[in-house]
């Protein structure tokens, strides 16, 4: 019998959330446990850095690594993982485009760090020095794992629905791999595979979704929740919107939409109606859109690092 | 030596049929305004994306100008509308990338208005060398102009 194929996940600044989301393959885990050696797991083997040291490099069949870079010690165990690996797969919205933690962009690093140790949050340095087990540095931005190593695959979502984690499965085991970069989730709209039914097609009023019950058919758009549906992937089934609640846009923008907040402002722009189109609207549209409660973290949810940052293009 | 002053760069998207004309009609009316900008010929003013913007600031530009018919007169009805409530939020969220919302300009120019375009173009230089180059590279030690968090304690 062939050796199973080598795999290992890491956790960088992420919730944990994408190391759980294993457990909702449900049985087909155990199928899928069956056939692979995990190396390396921090959640859940005991293993450390150490090991990852003592492997030959390219050794690891597949490394999938969950969460935002955010510390001089994430950065360095990437950089080793990649080494060590033949295939790396950014698991999750945070190690795919920043995720929510990347929102923390906003504000400096020394906001952060002093909002942190002003709430007792932060360990001071002991008299005598910097403790052995004090934390790792902070980087001044936190940093999509792309902006540090070079990435394979992407398995998108916050975090990653069974479906699509199990697309991932089916290429790494088969050995029937997609072509680099890759994103394991559709092409096309989430819209597409949505099943309210779009009416109206204009925007007329924006509500939050604490201010609205929505009717269960209608699109949430139409009924005046921002809803990224256009410019996001399908592949989660609609999970949010068959629930009542507009897409965030955790799995990330469609190749077409490219920058989703930039895509999100063209399409508001024509949907956004506040009676007849003129001048004599103007004031009325502005104040429509004035209840778009922080356009930019509605935007960039999941992906602030990825596409504001700097003067960098982005093409992801 | 010293230091040339900061001249600003600026792109401009001029719909066809009115902004366009109108600076085609400073140019031949022989109206002196600054030479800051490089025009760019859209059919509409409508046909201009975010996407464009940032881009162009990706690429250098200081300000972006989007010059468009009167409302009324878009010769695609409503183009025009549709790109000032694009404007209007692609401001709000510059201001909270940090980037001073005054480096995006709207402008209703017809195609008689050649001095109209000259003096908006003077307008939007002094302005823009005032806000000074951009950069959209953050300081890495400096804090945010507005701290987003508000301090603990203070
Ligand atoms: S609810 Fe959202 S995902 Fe569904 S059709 Fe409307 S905009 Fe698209
Ligand atoms: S609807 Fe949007 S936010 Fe919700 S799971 Fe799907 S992609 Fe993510
Ligand atoms: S044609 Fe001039 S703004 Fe539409």
């Amino acid at each position: 019998m062939a050796a199973k194929p080598k795999i290992a996940v890491y956790w960088t600044g992420g919730c944990g959330g994408c190391d759980v989301s294993f457990l909702e393959l449900g049985v087909a885990l155990l199928d899928v446990l069956a056939q692979i050696e995990i190396v390396f797991w921090p959640a859940l083997v005991d293993t450390k850095r150490a090991d990852v040291e003592s492997f030959a490099p390219r050794s690891i069949a597949a490394t999938l690594v969950n969460g935002t870079l955010r510390t001089e010690e994430n950065v360095e165990m990437v950089h080793l993982l990649r080494e060590k690996s033949q295939l790396v797969v950014a698991f999750g919205a945070c190690a795919y485009q920043g995720g929510v933690p990347g929102l923390a962009n906003l504000a400096s690093r020394e906001d952060i760090l002093h909002r942190m140790s002003t709430n007792g949050f932060h360990p001071t340095p002991p008299p005598g020095g910097e403790r052995e087990d004090a934390p790792p540095e902070l980087l001044p931005q936190a940093k999509s794992l792309a902006d540090e190593i070079a990435v394979d695959y992407v398995v998108p979502g916050c975090p990653p629905m069974p479906p699509l984690i199990g697309l991932l499965f089916d290429a790494l085991l088969s050995g029937d791999l997609p072509a680099p970069s890759h994103v394991f989730a559709h092409d096309k709209a989430l819209c597409e595979e949505c099943p309210r039914t779009r009416e109206d097609r204009v925007l007329s009023k924006v509500v939050r979704p604490h201010e609205l019950i929505p009717d269960p058919k209608v699109c949430l758009l139409d009924q005046g929740m921002i809803c990224m549906g256009p410019v996001i992937r399908g592949g989660c089934g609609a999970a949010c919107p068959k629930a009542g609640m507009p897409c965030t846009g955790c799995v990330g923008p469609t190749p077409n939409a490219g920058d989703p907040g930039l895509a999100m402002i063209s399409a508001l722009g024509s949907l956004v109606r506040a009676g007849e189109e003129g001048p004599g609207a103007f004031a009325a549209e502005d104040k429509l859109l004035d209840a778009l409660v922080d356009p930019l973290g509605t935007f960039y949810k999941y992906s602030l690092p990825a596409y504001v940052r700097t003067g960098r293009r982005s093409n992801r | 030596m010293a230091e040339a002053p900061f001249e600003p760069k600026i792109v401009a998207f001029l719909c066809r049929w009115c902004a366009g004309a109108g600076a085609d009609l400073a140019g031949t009316s022989r109206i002196a305004y600054p030479s800051n900008a490089v025009p760019i010929r859209v059919n509409c003013s409508g046909r201009v994306e975010p996407e464009w913007v940032m881009e162009a600031f990706r690429s250098g530009a200081d300000g972006v100008l989007i010059g468009g018919c009167h409302p009324g007169d878009c010769h695609y009805v409503s183009g025009n509308y549709k790109t000032r409530r694009r404007v209007y939020l692609l401001r709000k969220v510059l201001a909270e990338m940090g980037i001073e919302p005054e480096r995006v300009r709207l402008e209703w120019v017809s195609a008689t208005e050649g001095a109209k375009y000259a003096r908006v173009m003077k307008e939007f230089v002094a302005e823009l060398k005032k806000l000074g180059p951009l950069s959209l590279e953050r300081k890495e030690k400096e804090p945010t102009a507005a701290p987003v968090l508000p301090r603990v304690g203070s």
